[in-house]
């Protein structure tokens, strides 16, 4: 299983965009973090997540993602997670993420 | 006697996508819909990383999951032996108050038609997961004068 995380920062909308290419689990999800923070150092703007080619995730990715949004919400920026697959969209209702992470 | 196959896994993060396929390989042995497999699959995923957080156990030990193929529904069972939790002040995430942890059991017992846990301080973690299979009706037989 592996992941696969290529951030880029949009100069024109000043906004971070992830693409998640894989599967996030308790094994890889501190990968996500570490980038979103160094990406966010040298940019601090909103972040925004593809999760179109991201076929798994459990509740340790969707914690790296819930800090992230605790931590820049604080500085007035949003995380936004765009294209989720079936899947995964049905964990972000359960746990009533899709509310405040998804447009 | 129903079918039962028990797998130990060492502590380590990188098996428990192995736990996972194993797990949805035999639910869809079972008959399950994509959707009920992919709960199975995420369910005991969760199981999986809830020991890997919580007991403690390191690397070098190893806890076991057990799942058994009951006619009527699927049962798996994932046991450690290490320090446990103190269930009686587990406390379920607020959707309100978004936090980074305690999702894990709260997603299962979303996706699980039942679940037990048992824990103690210094005893290890037991979470059993069981999901009902519902079999069709089986179609009426034709009758005389139907060839």
């Amino acid at each position: 299983m592996s992941l696969s995380i290529n951030g880029n920062y949009d100069e024109i909308n000043d906004r971070w965009d992830f693409d998640l290419v894989g599967e996030m689990d308790i094994s890889n999800a501190h990968q996500l973090k570490q980038q979103i923070e160094t990406a966010y150092a040298a940019h601090a703007t909103d972040i925004y997540l593809n999760l179109e080619r991201l076929s798994y995730i459990d509740s340790t990715g969707l914690g790296v993602i819930i800090g992230v949004y605790g931590t820049i919400r604080g500085n007035g920026h949003k995380t936004i997670i765009v294209n989720p697959k079936d899947n995964v969209r049905k964990l972000l209702r359960i746990t009533s993420l899709d509310k405040v992470l998804i447009q | 006697m129903p079918d039962t196959m028990t797998l130990s896994v060492p502590g380590k993060a990188e098996y428990v996508s192995t736990v996972r396929l194993a797990i949805s390989s035999l639910a869809a042995k079972s008959g399950f819909d994509i959707e009920a497999i992919e709960d199975i699959k995420v369910a005991v995923s969760e199981a999986c990383s809830n020991i890997l957080c919580h007991s403690n156990i390191g690397d070098e030990y190893l806890y076991r999951v057990e799942c058994t193929l009951h006619d009527d529904r699927f049962e798996v069972t994932v046991v450690d032996n290490g320090v446990g939790f103190d269930t009686d002040h587990y406390k379920e995430p607020n959707p309100e108050d978004f936090q980074s942890g305690g999702l894990g059991i709260y997603i299962i017992k979303a996706l699980m038609d039942e679940v037990h846990v048992e824990s103690r301080d210094g005893s290890g973690t037991l979470i059993r997961m069981t999901k009902h299979i519902f079999k069709d009706e089986p179609a009426p037989s034709a009758g005389p004068g139907h060839q």
